[in-house]
């Protein structure tokens, strides 16, 4: 029995910063790039909204490609971090409906963009990433805040280049799954 | 990571672009260029109305330091209807931008700017029905002359159904007819929020069919390299010669040679230091060599410019 092959979809949600606000209240640079989310999304309005993103720009064929399997895995509006599950086939077409959402899925939601940050075979990597990330900001914020600002404001931007291996990973992954 | 179109108006403030370009640098772009369309009159004497980078920095307290912002770079884009008639200023362009791009808006247009006219970058309003379609021939022309063509994503993002539907249309049109090759990725962004992450926009590519290592190429070697060209070619002779660093006459080597001539004329009669000599003695020869060579050079370019 071949099991079923999916993809896990790391995604952060990035709000604009307001520079102007943050000079004025004194916030580590870090803090202001990962805003927790406000909104009371939850997984099902997230995942409605998704849906009706997916059909817009994939029509009747989108929306049955990824219809059951579509879900939310794990979703913490602290750190505005969630991970989607989906068949493998047509992980491109989630990230790309992703790429066209400009707003929090409910009732009057704030503008932001849906970032994904890591494609995987298996959740448990996703997770590992999403753990490691929260540590780094964590990290960054404190450091930042005791005023010494080196090594890991620097370590921060070299997470920026973590993001662009993805499209290599998610094919190295293909093989490992198959 | 570089964006070479960030729209820009007169009318942008300063702290919508401080917006902007603090996302840009979170998202991981190193290198960002302010866009400014401009009317076709060109003034004859063009200034990039910028505002100077202090300006940016300084709006914001020290707790935002300078090194979180992208490096800038100024860009114009010239709208093109018809090339028969350029009173368009190109050459005044580029002395005041780091970039010239032009967007043509006819088939003709299209056509010079990929076959003639001397620019890095063909900018389209893909979200626009064209009422002609890309020709591999002049596209790959142009491709091989070094000219890139730039997709704005932001413009799919803002459109409406039909606008998008157009959009990807003509990118897929453009990916077919330039096979992919010499495309730069760029967002356009008016606003801080059409701004999207590399990943998201190489994987959006990849959905409308170009290939994924292109799109990386798009978001990084090719601006790269247009980025590059365009400062040799403003920095240099011609593009092609620039002085990078003045070497010094060391004061230490100098004093070597002045006493090694005084040692020479004491013992003349050794075979060593005449071989030396002899080797002294080829540099100005090499000398006259080479301004012989230049002589005809100029000539020649003279007989030329008759």
């Amino acid at each position: 029995m071949v099991r079923i092959k999916e993809r896990y979809l790391l995604v952060n949600i990035v709000y604009a910063p307001d520079p102007a606000r943050a000079a004025k209240d004194n916030l580590p640079q870090c803090v202001v790039h990962h805003q927790p989310t406000l909104d009371r999304l939850t997984p099902q309005a997230l995942l409605k909204g998704i849906r009706a993103e997916v059909a817009s720009l994939f029509g009747d064929y989108g929306s049955g490609a990824l219809g059951g399997s579509l879900s939310v895995k794990y979703m913490s509006l602290a750190t505005s971090t969630f991970i989607l599950r989906c068949p493998r086939a047509h992980y491109q077409m989630l990230w790309s409906a992703l790429t066209f959402m400009d707003r929090v899925p409910v009732k009057d939601g704030k503008p932001c963009i849906f970032r994904v940050v890591r494609v995987s075979g298996t959740i448990r990597k996703a997770e590992e990433e999403a753990i490691r990330q929260a540590k780094k900001v964590i990290l960054a914020a404190k450091e930042e805040a005791s005023g010494a600002k080196s090594s890991l404001t620097s370590a921060l931007q070299a997470q920026e280049q973590m993001s662009l291996d993805i499209t290599d990973e998610s094919s190295d992954e293909d093989m490992a799954d198959g | 990571m570089y964006d070479l179109n960030i729209a820009w108006s007169p009318s942008t403030t300063p702290d919508q672009l401080l917006q902007i370009l603090t996302l840009a640098s979170t998202l991981g772009y190193a290198t960002v260029a302010l866009n400014h369309t401009l009317e076709l009159p060109i003034p004859s004497v063009p200034a990039a109305p910028f505002p100077p980078a202090s300006a940016l920095t300084s709006s914001s307290s020290s707790s935002t330091p300078n090194k979180t912002l992208p490096s800038i770079l100024h860009r114009a884009t010239v709208p093109l209807a018809d090339p028969a008639a350029p009173t368009f200023r190109l050459q005044t362009l580029v002395a005041a931008y780091d970039l010239v791009a032009i967007q043509p808006l006819t088939e003709k247009a299209f056509q010079s700017a990929c076959i003639h006219l001397d620019i890095p970058l063909i900018s389209l309003d893909l979200a626009q029905h064209f009422p002609f379609h890309f020709r591999p021939k002049n596209c790959m022309t142009a491709v091989t002359r070094g000219v890139r063509f730039e997709v704005c994503y932001a413009q799919a993002l803002a459109a409406d159904p039909r606008g998008r539907a157009t959009f990807i249309g003509n990118v897929t049109n453009l990916v077919r007819a330039t096979r992919g090759r010499g495309i730069i990725l760029s967002s356009a962004a008016k606003d801080a929020l059409s701004l999207r992450a590399p990943a998201d926009v190489v994987n959006l590519l990849s959905v409308w069919g170009l290939p994924s290592e292109k799109g990386m190429l798009g978001l990084g070697a090719l601006p790269r390299s247009v980025v590059v060209n365009e400062g040799m070619k403003r920095s240099g002779f011609r593009g092609v010669i620039d002085v990078v660093d003045v070497a010094k006459r060391d004061v230490e080597d100098q004093g070597e040679e002045a006493a090694d001539g005084q040692a020479g004329k004491k013992n003349k009669n050794k075979g060593q230091n005449q071989k030396r000599k002899s080797g002294d003695e080829d540099t100005p020869t090499m000398s006259k060599r080479q301004a012989k060579k230049l002589k005809l050079a100029s000539r020649g370019a003279a007989a030329e410019k008759k």
